[in-house]
């Protein structure tokens, strides 16, 4: 079987390109993106600081601030404001105000301030918010261990590290193409057409015509890859995991960033649970096992430890 | 225009549905479709939806494959299949959510998911298209059957086990095990019975290992 | 009898003729699925927002014991960013081609208009000139026999794992009635134990005000209190509350006992439950008298 292992490096080589030029997208579109302030705009920025405070900067010093000056609200509540009880101004234009009731920065909130007039909606950083729905998918909901998704091609493809690594880093970056072309079609064909009933058809459609445009692109570009990957990329097609994030997505009607950040995370805790899993099996295969319990049921055994030990990251909260 | 000649003589009704439950059971003896094995049986009553739509996927892909499988062209039959479950699927998921919203809220996800079930689609390769409908029909019979064999039993355990109530009937004033309702205790009640069902196959003359285990040959 | 996904050894070229042919092939069957599914999903959909609908109704009249003569408005919340403003759509439950009034506030309380309609304007909230509203959130209001059985405000709180979106009850005194929750992600059997009637049943006869101190804490709850919480999933509500008064009396200004484990959720609910009985109390003193008025 030596022939069919996967050489690492050009693998490697291959994964990295496809997820570094995504990154490289989404980074652009990040600092492109507009400035949220206008100018002339008092407030330079705002923090929310739990349990109870916020700081706000301003672009000048304040001028005696009091808690009337500021109105501040849950963006979905803007009828109901959180009284200010104490403004206790900082060094460098910073202003911290407490408030009655306790914030949270993954919240969304609007500050409006009277003198001078401006406003500022107070959301999470695109920035945090990926890198928690990554944690999210990752480790807190690993898509293996705590939502059970994938684990017809998990427990095959995890019996030794090489095929292991193999199948993590080809799927992390099909998983990212799929889902964003799947995130596309949703987006801008689907919905505004009201034809959220086809989601099951095209998305299957949009993963079976992703892989297969890979599977002929590596073919013809680099052969050699193809043969050591290309068994991969017939697995994916059913792989649950890979149906499952356009769907989780088209649920939550999420964004660009939301989509990606969770297809990222989604194929690295695959990618990392087939690791573990790999590491553990390969011990596994020089262990006395009763015969009843040999190949899959001691798999499955290990898998459950392996769900128990990923509980532990449930509370896990970027933000705290 | 057939894929292969039609083999001699397709196997009785009773051999498939005796295939389906026990010999080859997807779940315990394939080790196909695992995914919702351990996802929705939390309670029977899930696992009883998600095996019924399993089953009414696989009978209906089957039948349709049988009827049209002479107008399929074979070098899109793998596309055309995914089309036809993929169709079966939606057709079920909003019949759900339609009729039985209460269960639909538990199990929507994973019947959405049936469509890469790679245990309905190997069927309609290896069978369904290569036999006339009635065979077809027990074939996927008896799988569908199988299935949901499999989702009932487990989902009972960790009822039972984790819950203590069976179908929603409370059997024991405190939970005994919780442990059995957590994902982790799913990865464990599969382990428990596929040794078992190991252990009754080799009891009953046979090998004793599954003859799939997801290996896909790596 | 492996059941891999076959490998296909390669085919040979095919020609133009084949390739139009395969084409065709996957048009026409792409074409009748497509077909299908139109077919199936217009043949449902009514049934699906009907469950919907009925889940809905079933849980608010269980939560307020309404009988069959009850009307229930649903009052939809909106803002319109732009303007400053909250706009609120009281119709009928269930009814979506009945009359409507809008009522529409300034954020800090002002009114700035009233509107009856007849039957709604041709494009619900989201369409044509109401294109900049928001929806916020739901409220319900309940009369039964001409007199004002109540309230079901549905709020959302932020839990362990994700959203906890649910229905809290009030009676006429703004007293509560009955929680319910309706949607989760919490781990089954220990942040999943909030959605069970003996957690819930712990608001029930909370004032708001006391509502608003509301605290959750560890200490395990008594046996006494757990037996006659745990016949609140077969017994009315009203019938419960007249058994277990003393038990009420008694219970009533402690904390909220936690679930065992799901310290978290369970604190997440009744934080849940004080932000969205305050918001309703404060939002209902503008709107109740506005919708009223010539009812």
């Amino acid at each position: 079987m030596a022939s069919r292992m996967p050489v690492a490096r050009p693998g490697l080589a291959f994964a990295l390109a496809v997820v570094t030029a995504a990154l490289a997208a989404v980074l652009m579109m990040l600092m492109l993106a507009p400035p949220v302030e206008a100018a002339g705009d008092p407030i330079a920025h705002v923090r929310v600081a739990p349990p109870n405070e916020i700081v706000v900067r301003l672009t000048a010093p304040p001028a005696d601030p009091r808690p009337e000056d500021f109105r501040f609200t849950e963006a979905s509540a803007p009828d109901a404001p959180i009284p200010v009880t104490a403004v206790r101004v900082e060094d460098g234009n910073r202003v911290r105000l407490t408030l009655d009731a306790t914030v949270h920065p993954s919240q969304h909130y609007r500050l409006e301030m009277t003198r001078p007039a401006g406003a500022r909606d107070v959301r999470p950083s695109a920035l945090a918010l990926m890198f928690t729905i990554f944690l999210s998918s990752a480790l807190i909901n690993n898509f293996v261990f705590t939502r059970y998704l994938g684990l017809c091609v998990f427990f095959g493809v995890s019996k030794r590290r090489e095929t292991a690594i193999g199948m993590g880093i080809t799927f992390t970056a099909v998983i990212i193409a799929t889902g964003m072309f799947s995130w596309a079609v949703f987006t801008y064909v689907l919905k505004p057409l009201h034809l959220g009933f086809l989601q099951v058809v095209v998305f299957i459609g949009a993963v079976a015509a992703v892989v297969q445009f890979l599977d002929t692109m590596l073919k013809k570009t680099h052969p050699q890859l193809h043969r050591g990957f290309g068994v991969y990329l017939m697995l994916i097609t059913t792989n649950c995991i890979i149906l499952a994030v356009p769907l989780l997505n088209a649920a939550a009607d999420a964004s660009a960033i939301e989509a990606f950040s969770l297809a990222v995370g989604s194929g690295v805790g695959f990618a990392l649970a087939l690791f573990l899993m790999s590491c553990a099996r390969e011990k596994l295969e020089l262990a006395r096992v009763p015969k009843s319990f040999e190949g899959l049921p001691m798999a499955f055994a290990l898998a459950g430890l392996f769900a128990l030990a990923f509980m532990g990251f449930s509370g896990l909260d970027f933000f705290r | 225009m057939s894929v292969e000649p039609v083999p001699a003589a397709a196997p009785s009704a009773g051999e498939l549905i005796r295939n389906g439950i026990l010999t080859e059971n997807p779940v315990f003896r394939l080790a196909l479709s695992l995914c919702p094995a351990v996802a929705v049986t939390t309670n029977v009553t899930n696992g009883i939806a998600l095996g019924l739509a399993v089953l009414a996927v696989q009978v209906l892909s089957s039948v349709t494959v049988a009827l049209t499988r002479t107008r399929i062209h074979p070098r899109v039959r793998i596309p055309v299949y995914t089309l036809i479950i993929a169709v079966w699927v939606s057709a079920i998921d909003m019949t759900l959510a339609a009729f039985a919203p209460a269960v639909y809220a538990q199990v929507g996800l994973y019947v959405k998911l049936i469509v890469a079930f790679a245990i309905i689609i190997s069927r309609l390769e290896m069978f369904a298209s290569r036999y006339p409908l009635v065979p077809s029909f027990w074939d996927g019979l008896g799988m569908g059957l199988g299935f949901l064999f499999a989702l009932m039993v487990i989902g009972a355990l960790r009822e039972l086990l984790g819950n203590g109530s069976i179908l929603g009937f409370q059997l024991t004033p405190a939970k005994p095990l919780l442990f059995f309702a957590l994902p982790a205790g799913g990865f464990f009640s599969i382990a428990l019975l596929m040794a078992l069902f190991n252990r009754i196959e080799r009891m009953m003359g046979g090998t004793g290992a599954p003859s799939g285990g997801g290996s896909h040959g790596v | 009898m492996s059941p891999d996904l076959p490998i296909l050894p390669a085919p040979p070229r095919a020609d133009r003729g084949e390739m139009f042919r395969i084409a065709m092939n996957l048009t026409l069957f792409s074409a009748l699925a497509a077909a299908i599914l139109g077919g199936v999903w217009l043949a449902t959909e009514r049934y699906a927002a009907a469950a919907r609908l009925a889940g809905e109704k079933r849980a608010i009249g269980e939560l307020l014991g309404l009988g069959e003569s009850a009307e229930v408005t649903e009052v939809e919340q909106f803002m319109a960013a732009a303007a400053r403003e909250v706009v609120y759509r009281a119709h009928a439950y269930g009814d979506d081609a009945g009359p409507v009034r809008t009522v529409t506030f300034s954020f800090e309380g002002e009114l700035r208009g009233r509107e009856d309609l007849a039957a709604p304007a041709a494009a619900p909230a989201g369409g044509g000139a109401e294109a900049a509203l928001e929806p916020l959130g739901r409220m319900f209001v309940a009369r039964q026999d001409g007199a004002l059985a109540g309230f079901v405000v549905e709020g959302e709180a932020r839990g362990y794992k994700n959203r906890i979106r649910f229905f809290v009850a009030l009676d006429s005194a703004f007293q509560v009635a009955g929680v319910r929750v309706l949607e989760h992600e919490e781990d089954p059997g220990l942040g999943a134990e909030i959605a069970t009637p003996w957690f819930e049943g712990q608001y029930i006869g909370r004032s708001a005000g006391d509502v608003a101190k509301l605290t959750v804490t560890k200490d395990p709850m008594p046996e006494d209190w757990r037996a006659a919480l745990a016949g609140l999933a077969r017994t009315p509500v009203a019938d419960w509350r007249a058994k277990h008064g003393a038990l009420l009396a008694r219970e009533g200004p402690k904390p909220i006992y936690a679930v065992t484990g799901a310290t978290i959720s369970s604190r997440a609910l009744t934080d849940g439950l004080r932000t969205t009985v305050d918001h309703f109390r404060r939002r209902w003193a503008l709107l109740g008298p506005q919708l009223a008025e010539g009812a």
